[in-house]
């Protein structure tokens, strides 16, 4: 099968120096770390911000289209006949880099101040650098084998950043859980591209979307469901999420980076990518949407049970996600797309914003030790204001048009009870994100460490954030105001309508109530659960005895949320107990009795021989000499009875 | 005169049985090298008997090599013998048993 191109095939050096720059960094700072000490995070900011030029230089060559082809397509090398690997920048892989390397550059710079002092600081950056080259592979690919490749790049990406302090043994534990979990990920995303070259014969994606009508659907949902398992893993949907909140065991900039920004939000690249796939396998969309809206909802529940400031911001993250992938996954592409995109922002602020706080402390995480930190930390207050504001859907900022999208569009394409889940979550996001910054920044400082804020090159932290939070603001009113005729509609309407590109599987219905309706229900929501968490954490009472109250509420926490819904006990009883034993067994009973069994008994069958002709081995000479003669006497006597041989 | 064949075949069969329990019985191995030269001399002797037999000159070739290996044969187990034996007072095969497995 000929390579079937997706854009415009042609020489596209600015996009293969975007994609390489990272690496560059990543090869440099390793080589040269110790030499290059404080520069080395100079010289990565550099490069990933140069990466991000470069994206801005390709902006035309990723949005032309032409006979039916969107983006541009760089051939890179040919393996085999149907093997062909290129890069593929178009307007959903632009977007996908504008962020990996926007958002990552800003979180890059910041590193630099927060990082500072660490004896292993160009190691750190070596890791990023190498993060952003990864998951460019994965979002440039314009085939799977080559976005396998990023995406298993990029979880030990993850692996190297969660464990970076490798002296904690929690980091190295969260390390080895994210790391087996995204691998049961990737073995369903080989799974799926098996599949695909067994009935396409080729691993590009043109090729594969190009046959998706034709598969037949067993096979369609086949590859369906084995790509979602990697989705699921890598954006920690349920019941594959429990590495995600561990993962917080990483400095603060890889959380924001990778574990809230860019990482773990493949699984929705991943899927809307492969939308034509998706489009023809209404089960597929169900199986996905329902698991995301379950995440959604599970990862609020949990979020407000949480402690930790950046366990609560994964648990958000995890439900935030669950948003994404229930949007692409009911066909709602756009929608679930745009909730990526300002949630990128939102959380990479509200990260940034919680790791100025933690450094501020040193490194206290447990909001219950916070407390009045509204006038010690003036400009992280304002900054985690706006976040939680734009995160819980607050009209006018960019989470409200994005979070409307997703649920309006679970209505439109004919599934209700996820719009129900979905505006249910939305009260539950208000509720936890303003408990965690009530009982952050009002009321009476209850931690014994110092909080000292400022210092000179705090601006190096500062800026960046200071700069997220316009997008956070601003871009969702910006770019995704107005529906059809909104500017996110003009960037995507190419790639939807592309030859073979069916964006859109079933017709949306016209739901019984319309958008304006359902974004004033999500409001009121919002507002029921903002004024929970304003009845229990922030008035007069609740400041005053806030050290008793939440004593009190740690203390009457449900078992079911201290564990986490028993997750990883499930996970621990049903396949680590089972292979433990199975292990156990191999080393006690199969490994002594038949392995090595079969090889004594070999040895024992030797040494009997050995034995029996040692016997004979008298070393008498004259005993020797009577047996040759009796072998002599043997053959005459035989041949004096049986006659002369002839 | 003209001896008969079986004349020849008896004597060298005496001959070679002499050597045969020489070897066997004596535990002296200066005695058991002599009954060896015993043994390799029948055979000798039947190969020139059969050779002026049958008018044929192989058996008188085969005569020379059996003599050449003997001497080797003398040379080298005599060394052995000196060698083996010569911390000892007594030479006696059964007493060299190193070979025992």
């Amino acid at each position: 099968m000929t390579h079937q191109a997706l854009g415009v095939v042609g020489s596209y050096p600015l996009l293969v120096a975007l994609w390489l720059l990272p690496l560059m960094g990543a090869v440099i700072c390793w080589t040269f770390g110790p030499q290059l000490r404080a520069t080395a995070g100079w010289l990565v900011s550099g490069l990933v911000g140069a990466s991000f030029l470069l994206a801005v230089l390709c902006w035309h060559d990723g949005t032309q289209s032409a006979a039916g082809l969107v983006g541009a397509n760089q051939p890179l090398f040919s393996w085999m006949t149907g093997f062909d690997f290129g890069l593929l920048l178009d307007p959903l892989s632009l977007l996908w880099t504008f962020i990996i390397t926007g958002v990552g550059f800003l979180i890059v710079f910041y590193s630099i101040g927060y990082m500072r002092g660490d004896p292993a600081f160009a190691r750190f950056f070596a890791y990023m650098s190498f993060f952003v080259f990864a998951m460019l592979t994965l979002v440039l690919s314009d085939n799977f084998v080559g976005l396998l490749v990023g995406w298993g790049l990029v979880g030990l990406a993850s692996y190297f950043l969660i464990g970076f302090w490798f002296q904690r043994p929690t980091a190295v534990a969260a390390a080895r859980k994210a790391f087996v979990i995204n691998v049961v990920g990737d073995v369903g995303v080989m799974f799926a591209i098996f599949v695909i070259i067994a009935n396409v014969h080729s691993i590009g994606f043109g090729a594969a979307f190009g046959a998706a009508g034709t598969l037949g659907p067993g096979i369609v949902l086949t590859i369906c469901i084995a790509l979602f398992i990697g989705a699921a893993a890598k954006s920690a949907q349920v019941p594959l999420h429990t590495w995600l909140p561990d993962a917080m065991e990483g400095p603060t900039p890889v959380s924001a980076l990778i574990h809230a920004a860019t990482m773990v939000t493949a699984g929705v690249y991943l899927i809307a990518r492969c939308a034509p796939l998706w489009n023809v396998s209404h089960e597929a969309q169900l199986v996905v949407g329902t698991i995301g809206g379950l995440t959604a909802l599970l990862g609020a529940i949990l979020g407000t049970a949480q402690w930790d400031i950046k366990r609560i911001l994964a648990y958000s993250t995890m439900s935030q996600i669950g948003y994404m992938i229930m949007g692409v996954g009911t066909g709602a592409y756009e929608a679930g797309i745009a909730q990526f995109f300002t949630h990128a922002f939102f959380k990479a602020q509200l990260f940034l914003g919680a790791g100025l706080m933690i450094h501020a402390l040193s490194d206290e995480q447990d909001i219950r030790r916070m407390g009045g930190l509204r006038k010690k930390l003036p400009f992280a207050f304002w900054v985690m204001l706006l976040g939680v504001l734009s995160i819980c859907g607050v009209p006018g900022f960019s989470g409200f048009f994005s979070k409307d999208e997703v649920i309006y569009g679970a209505l439109q394409h004919g599934h209700p009870w996820l719009d129900g889940i979905g505006i249910v979550t939305a009260g539950i996001t208000a509720y936890y994100m303003f408990r965690l910054f009530f009982v952050a920044f009002l009321g009476e400082y209850r931690g014994e460490a110092p909080v000292h804020a400022g210092g000179p090159g705090s601006w190096i932290m500062n800026v960046p954030v200071a700069i997220l939070v316009v997008p956070s603001v601003a871009i969702g009113g910006a770019l995704l105001f107005g529906g059809d005729a909104s500017p996110w509609a003009h960037f995507f309407a190419p790639l939807f309508a592309a030859q073979g590109r069916p964006m859109t599987p079933v017709a949306p219905v016209t739901p019984a109530i319309s958008e304006n309706l359902t974004s004033a229900i999500v409001v009121i929501v919002v507002a029921i659960g903002f004024l929970i968490a304003w009845q229990r954490y922030a008035t007069t009472a609740a400041k005053r005895d806030a050290v008793e109250r939440l004593r009190r509420e740690a203390e009457k926490m449900p078992a079911v949320l201290t564990n986490l819904f028993y997750f990883d006990a499930a996970i621990d009883a049903i396949f680590v107990r089972p292979a433990q034993a199975l292990g156990r067994f191999c080393a006690g009973v199969f490994d002594p009795h038949v392995v090595d069994g079969a090889v004594r008994e070999i040895v024992a069958i030797a040494r009997g021989l050995g034995a029996l002709v040692r016997s004979f081995q008298t070393g008498l000479l004259r005993a020797y000499a009577l047996i040759l003669v009796f072998g002599a006497a043997c053959f005459i006597a035989y041949y004096a009875l049986a006659g002369a041989p002839h | 005169m003209n001896v008969p064949i079986a004349d020849y075949v008896t004597l060298a069969s005496v001959m070679f049985f002499i050597g045969v329990i020489g070897v066997i019985v004596r535990r002296n191995p200066l005695i058991m090298l002599m009954s060896v030269e015993l043994m390799f001399n029948a055979a000798n002797l039947l190969l020139i008997a059969y050779a002026r037999l049958w008018l044929q000159n192989v058996g008188h070739i085969f005569a020379f090599i059996v003599i050449t290996v003997a001497a080797a044969e003398a040379a080298i187990g005599l060394a052995i013998v000196v060698t083996t034996f010569r911390p000892e007072k007594y030479v006696d095969v059964d007493d060299i048993r190193a070979l025992h497995g």
